[in-house]
């Protein structure tokens, strides 16, 4: 007869078999129990779970070393974490505050309109947006009719002088200046963003790898500006030969 | 009394929430002269605002809310995440430990250094329900009206940002 059948007081496995057989058995049917234990761990720590689940608990830590790392860190956690609240900032940084608010000269609203304006010159895509609205001001200039003048003895004699043509003119150099701006940053943008996009046909983008919607817009904004820019470029140029006297 | 402008109460009060606000500032930015410069800035805000101040319960977390929004547009103007860099454990400036032994004191500064290490590693949302919740004690709903995102997700991100910093210290050898 089998010797341990015999002696049921020793035990058939050593204590390493048996936690091979346990996590074997375990895998064979529940799963492996530390997914639970995750779970369970931060209620535990926090002294949240119910006893038997406490004891539960327990009985898994005394047999899984990664568990139990988890949960000793967690309490480690919970101890230090709480101390890093406040952090002294230095001997002189009462007196500071107190200089800056108590004693500061009160600012009027003129100080605080500079700052205003100084921030927004300041921002990221100020030039970018001045561009845009630069172009946008030359093209409306264009190509938005021009309201009806009216009768010419209501006017005053100089803008009885006016026609659209004289009102449209000064228009046309710094519309000319602003599209050739426009096209150079639109190169500049174009150069940087090349490898991230896969252009389709006409204004079709699609992004290589999760580019941020900022990108994508711009590139769309910065192509239909360069559209218009090429149109309000060749009419400068038709307008500019129309205007030249024709050779004897 | 601090609402008046009473000078007396104004320093006060500087003094009882200063550790704070430069504790946040400083586990956002992780550098000392930044979150000196923005706890400065909260505190003009709120020096320009006093009669907006709280009553004594929601006082912290109307202070802490400013500090965090203060902290989230510095970081976006700076355009950067927090870089990981090596902190030595001289750096936090934590003069309140009650460790008087030298050496304990070195070892506590050391944990912390190791634990706000850990910390850059986690996602932006979990650090900064860590911060919140874990570190400065706000409750739940509170966390939820400062980050502007449902109590639920509150809780549940919570936890999973316990894990994962546990993860990450576990990894570095803290605990086990």
């Amino acid at each position: 007869m089998d010797e341990t059948f015999m002696n049921p007081q020793q035990p058939p496995l050593g204590p390493e078999a048996s936690l091979d057989l346990t996590k074997a058995i375990l895998a064979h049917t529940s799963g492996s129990p530390c997914q639970r234990l995750q779970t369970l761990a931060c209620e535990y720590v926090d002294g949240e779970l119910d006893q038997g689940q406490a004891s539960l608990v327990r009985a898994h830590l005394e047999h899984c070393h990664a568990c139990s790392a988890l949960v000793t860190a967690l309490t480690e956690m919970k101890r230090v974490l709480p101390t890093l609240a406040q952090v002294d900032p230095g001997p002189w940084f009462t007196q500071r505050i107190l200089r800056a608010t108590l004693h500061a000269p009160r600012r009027d609203s003129a100080f605080n309109l500079r700052a205003a304006w100084f921030k927004l010159l300041h921002r990221p895509r100020i030039a970018l947006e001045i561009a845009y609205l630069g172009a946008a001001a030359g093209m409306m200039g264009l190509y938005l009719p021009h309201p009806t003048l009216p009768e010419a003895g209501s006017l005053p004699a100089i803008v009885r002088t006016l026609s659209p043509q004289h009102l449209v003119q000064p228009l046309l150099a710094p519309a000319k200046r602003v599209a050739g701006a426009v096209m150079q940053a639109e190169k500049r943008t174009s150069t940087a963003l090349k490898g991230a996009f896969l252009p389709k046909e006409g204004l079709e983008i699609q992004a290589a790898s999760g580019q941020s919607r900022w990108q994508l817009m711009s590139y769309k904004v910065l192509t239909w500006l360069k559209r218009a820019a090429g149109s309000l470029h060749s009419s400068a140029k038709a307008e500019e030969k129309s205007s030249k006297p024709a050779n004897p | 009394m601090v609402r008046t402008g009473d000078e007396l109460a104004w320093e006060a009060f500087v003094r009882q929430f200063q550790s704070r606000v430069f504790g946040l500032a400083y586990h956002y930015t992780t550098q000392a002269e930044d979150a000196r410069d923005l706890a400065q800035e909260v505190f003009i805000r709120i020096y320009e605002n006093l009669a907006l101040i709280p009553d004594e319960d929601g006082c912290l977390p109307w202070i802490l809310r400013i500090t965090r929004n203060a902290c989230i547009d510095h970081l976006r103007r700076r355009k950067a995440r927090p870089p990981l860099w090596d902190l030595p454990a001289e750096e936090l400036f934590d003069l309140r430990s009650t460790e008087r032994n030298p050496e304990d004191l070195h070892f506590e500064a050391a944990r912390k250094g190791l634990v706000h290490r850990a910390m850059q590693e986690l996602t932006d949302l979990n650090r900064e329900i860590i911060l919140l919740k874990e570190i400065q004690g706000l409750g739940i709903e509170e966390i939820a009206a400062i980050l502007g995102i449902p109590v639920g997700t509150v809780k549940s991100r919570s936890h999973r940002a316990r894990l994962e910093l546990a993860q990450a210290l576990t990894a570095v050898g803290m605990g086990g």
